[in-house]
């Protein structure tokens, strides 16, 4: 990119709406923040208490040390993990089939893919309860890693397909023409490629999976509980508790963050032109 | 680029691949949908199962006589429409903001998926709070600032109630579509930019005539998938005002979700959802025979 | 292949997991309880470890359900009986004992109360409360919390009134306190806001047998309620949405001079707000009758249950005296022993005081399955509507009347 701006002009085109983007997606979640390190007198007070009168960490403490959270925590951490490497693992092959392949029946099926996802969630659970209770997968890891990347898989093949679409073909028929089998062009030339959009999509599975409620509510019990899950329980019949629940709302969001930092920089591998003419 | 057909002597290949994807959704998924399409047709009462009489299209009958049906159809079109056009703008915005290059580029990038980690229920409530009537910080901060002379009710007033949850829904995803794009800006090839620069488009024309075109695809995705997400979405209504003041926050899956889960009437709820689902079908059939002619003329 | 030994290892566990039962011996039964508490971090385990010491045999095996406004609870319950899966006891509310009849999950308890020793501990009236339509006791009262009045004594003694006892005395209190940004009754007009709207409409001649939702005195008290907002002005405009939240929050923040909850809440409001807050029961009609919700829960028994006599020496052994206190103790509600009464600790008097003293005129709503229909979506979508202006009072009280009694 021919970076012709001053620093004063991309400081008022790029930083500055960024700025205040970043700021608005912000700024409830560091009211949440701020929420969590007031004692409970100020989270009452009137009129609106903006700073903490004293910075406390008294929730955080009763969280990870009475309650479950950290336990919690670390069984989201597991189902999202395996809601990605399932899906993953049943999608980008489906993608190389839908975007390398025409056959028949191409159509109907990835139409029949989106189809089942736009049945509501919510009608399927109690279904999908009796079914995996039949499986005898309640309550365990697995069925709620199956019961996410159900509902992953047919958005992931259609995002990772769109991706694939976008790498042109040219450069199969090219590497196949050299020598290459099919999975070796699929493994050292469209994989590579494909990072970003694999990347997107491992994100896009892991959030989906690291922040539902209702699957994870119905599937799961004491052994395998969720921290969508253990926040809903801070949430009772006569009293919120919202010093716990915004100190795990604060906690909640880390993971996903720091995992994005670190891949980040994968999803934008550096694909340029030259590579595409290699 | 016109390039042949793929062979389809290998006629097999292609399944071989989508064995995995398939076997997970028809062994999982086929028994659930089958039951709901069955549970549509029958008036079918959750703590009465010994009598379930089957009743056709009885329970679509009752929809399209139930006001309260067309109320939250209506509903959700506002809801899809706004919703998705304001994700969609915000997070082209942001991908292409983010797609610059300044010095803490990596960590705004990973800070802007916050509100997209969210539990809904975290989201739902904090909203709620921060739209409170006495106690939230909206209404603090519009009154300091001198915009509002009195504080408004939110979430009470028919009127307001549906765009403030539609404002929360907007913030929570718009950070999906600003992932998702700033991956495909990576594919916009960088000679195609240059050479439009050169030839003196400015920095909008440069995005209708190169950037743009170059993530259409991508961009169709996203867009589609993300109507059909939203149209379902219904757990941050539940929590910030359950539906009401009276029908005003009401949608569609909303409504099939109390109606199976409150009055426990399954079958009503299922047929209200089958209602939705093929409505979204129509929009679904339309992309993709968009997208399959326009993979035959390419 | 990380992946793949992953995927063996979880499928292998899951089907492990499945396999390995525990051993029904001759003496070792299992009794499965579900239960919510608002503190995740209040256990029962204690509880539990003093019930297995007292019965060798029988291992309890407590699990915690969300409990989602009541939604997630009983939609597991639900599913979980359907399925097969359900738990052997569990704690449950009256509203929904009609349905779960139908479903006939429940296992007719009169024999086993007939024989237990603490039956009398626990009030006549108490037990009429919890008895089904069908005149069987299904339900063991474990718990229970009375509807009465928290009001600001610091701003009713500088405007020199007394706490409210009748319904004009109530209006006329609620409008001289409404200033300044105060509203006079802190009402709740969202979900389970008919535990504010029975005492004014139940309590003013509304009954729901045929009939009785439209009656003059029936429309003419709700018409009075009503008219708290479209009229009177003494409620807050977000009161149409306000859950028991915000009301709560508002009236500890000094937002309204009048709020109607239970005991449930009196320790929260009473850290922030010490002596300035105290309760009375909720006001009457000028005839003098009144009528205020009995807020139960109570453990059952299921049909299903594989040993029910076990699950009923569990269920009772936490409605018995001293443990019944013990375990209020981690829910903040009223025993319902008598022997437990005595030993409470954790609530201030002035609010133990108030809810014994509504007792008399505490009721329940119908056992029908419909009233989870009410209290779940025709009440709060009328109440709302009928606030805002939308639809008239008498129209609301119409939909209620229909949906009882068609």
């Amino acid at each position: 990119m021919i970076e012709r701006s001053t620093p004063l002009r991309r400081l008022l085109t790029v930083e500055v709406p960024i700025l205040a983007i970043i700021g608005f997606a912000l700024a409830p979640y560091l009211w949440m923040v701020l929420t969590s390190i007031k004692p409970d007198a100020d989270i009452s007070a009137f009129p609106l208490r903006y700073l903490p009168s004293r910075v406390t960490f008294e929730h955080y403490f009763t969280l990870l040390a009475q309650t479950s959270f950290l336990g919690n925590l670390f069984n989201s951490l597991v189902v999202a993990v395996g809601a990605v490497a399932v899906g993953l693992a049943a999608s980008v092959p489906a993608a190389y089939a839908f975007s390398r392949f025409r056959f028949k029946g191409r159509q109907v099926l990835m139409t029949q893919f989106l189809v089942i996802n736009m049945f509501p969630v919510v009608l399927l659970i109690i279904p999908l309860f009796v079914l995996m209770r039949y499986l005898h997968l309640l309550d365990t890891y697995f069925g709620i890693i199956i019961g996410h990347s159900t509902f992953a898989i047919p958005f992931a093949v259609w995002m990772l397909t769109s991706y694939m679409n976008g790498i042109p073909r040219e450069l199969d028929e090219a590497a196949m023409i050299d020598g290459a089998s099919r999975l070796q062009t699929i493994r050292l030339v469209i994989l590579p490629l494909l990072m970003p959009g694999v990347v997107t999509t491992a994100i896009y599975i892991f959030v989906t999976s690291w922040n539902e409620y209702l699957f994870a509510m119905m599937l799961s019990g004491d052994h395998v509980r969720t921290v969508t899950v253990a926040l809903q329980l801070f949430v009772g019949e006569f009293t919120v508790q919202w010093g716990l629940l915004t100190a795990g709302g604060t906690l909640v969001a880390i993971p996903v963050t720091i995992l994005f930092l670190i891949v980040q920089k994968r999803l934008v591998s550096g694909l340029t032109a030259g590579a595409v003419k290699a | 680029m016109n390039l042949p057909a793929a062979p389809t002597r290998r006629s097999l290949l292609p399944f071989a691949f989508l064995a995995p994807a398939l076997a997970v959704e028809v062994a999982i998924i086929c028994y659930p949908v089958l039951q709901t399409v069955w549970m549509s047709l029958h008036d079918f009462v959750l703590f009465r199962p010994n009598s379930v009489p089957f009743i056709a299209f009885g329970n679509f009958a009752r929809a399209f006589m139930d006001p309260v049906f067309w109320l939250s159809l209506w509903n959700s079109v506002l809801w899809i429409v706004f919703i998705v056009l304001f994700q969609f703008l915000l997070g082209l915005g942001t991908a292409l903001l983010l797609n610059r290059s300044f010095w803490w580029r990596g960590l705004a990038r990973a800070l802007v998926v916050i509100p997209w980690a969210l539990p809904s229920v975290i989201i739902g409530l904090m909203w709620t709070w921060m739209y409170d009537y006495n106690l939230g910080v909206i209404n603090d901060l519009l009154l300091r600032l001198h915009l509002i002379g009195a504080p408004i009710a939110w979430l009470a007033r028919p009127d307001t109630t549906l765009p403030s949850i539609m404002l929360a829904l907007v913030w929570q995803g718009f950070p999906f579509f600003a992932v998702t794009i700033l991956a495909g800006l990576q594919t916009v090839s960088q000679e195609q930019l240059e050479a439009a620069e050169i030839d003196g488009a400015n920095a909008f024309q440069r995005l209708r005539s190169v950037v743009l075109p170059a993530i259409a695809e991508v961009l169709a995705t996203a867009l589609l998938l993300r109507t059909i997400w939203v149209a379902n979405s219904l757990d941050v209504i539940l929590v910030m005002t359950g539906g009401g003041p009276g029908y005003a926050s009401h949608t569609l899956p909303l409504y099939a979700f109390l109606k199976a889960y409150s009055s426990m009437e399954i079958g009503y709820g299922a047929a209200l959802s089958l209602i939705l689902t093929a409505l979204l079908l129509f929009v679904v059939y339309a992309y993709v025979r968009r997208a399959a002619r326009a993979e035959a003329a390419a | 292949m990380e992946r793949r030994t992953f995927l063996k290892l979880t499928g292998a566990t899951a089907v492990a997991g499945a396999l390995a039962r525990p051993v029904a011996a001759q003496q070792q039964t299992t009794v499965r309880w579900w239960y919510h508490f608002d503190n995740p971090q209040a256990s029962p385990n204690d509880l539990i470890a003093k019930f297995e010491a007292a019965n060798p045999g029988i291992k309890v095996q407590a699990e915690s359900i969300p409990w989602g406004g009541g939604n997630d609870y009983y939609t597991r319950l639900f599913a979980a009986i359907v399925a097969g899966s359900g738990p052997d006891c569990a704690m449950v509310k009256l509203n929904n004992q009609a349905r779960l009849l139908e479903l006939q999950a429940l296992a007719p308890l009169d024999d086993m109360v007939s024989g237990w020793a603490d039956k009398g501990d626990i009030a006549d009236s108490i037990w009429t409360l919890n008895k089904a339509s069908d005149g069987h006791q299904y339900y063991l009262p474990l718990q229970y919390v009375v509807i009465y009045l928290y009001y600001r004594t610091d701003m009713f003694a500088a405007a020199g009134l007394k706490p409210p006892t009748t319904f004009e005395e109530f209006r006329a209190a609620a409008k001289a306190l409404t200033k300044d940004g105060v509203f006079g009754f802190g009402m709740r007009g969202g979900a389970g806001g008919y535990d504010n709207w029975g005492p004014f409409v139940l309590g003013g001649g509304a009954d729901f047998k045929k009939g009785g939702m439209i009656s003059d005195a029936a429309l003419k008290a709700n018409r009075f309620y009503v008219g708290f907002n479209t009229q009177d002005k003494i409620i807050s405009p977000s009161a149409p949405t306000d859950g028991f939240q915000q009301i709560i929050a508002n009236f500890k923040a000094g937002r309204s001079a009048m709020a109607i909850h239970h005991v449930g809440s009196s320790n929260d409001i009473a850290a922030v707000l010490g002596d300035k807050v105290s309760a009375v029961p909720v006001p009457h009609g000028p005839d003098g009758k009144g009528w205020t919700l009995y807020g139960d829960e109570s453990n059952a028994v299921f049909a299903a249950a594989a040993d029910k006599a076990a699950a009923f020496k569990w269920v009772s052994f936490l409605s018995t005296g001293a443990n019944n206190a013990a375990f209020n103790a981690l829910t903040g509600q009223l025993s319902v022993t008598g022997s437990g009464a005595k030993l409470d600790t954790i609530h201030q008097p002035r609010f133990v005081a108030a809810s014994t003293a509504s007792l008399p005129v505490a009721g329940v709503l119908p056992d029908s399955s419909k009233t989870a229909d009410f209290t779940g979506t025709v009440w709060p979508t009328e109440m709302q509507q009928a606030l805002l202006g939308q639809i008239t009072p008498d129209a609301m009280m119409q939909a209620i009347e229909t949906l009882y009694n068609g």
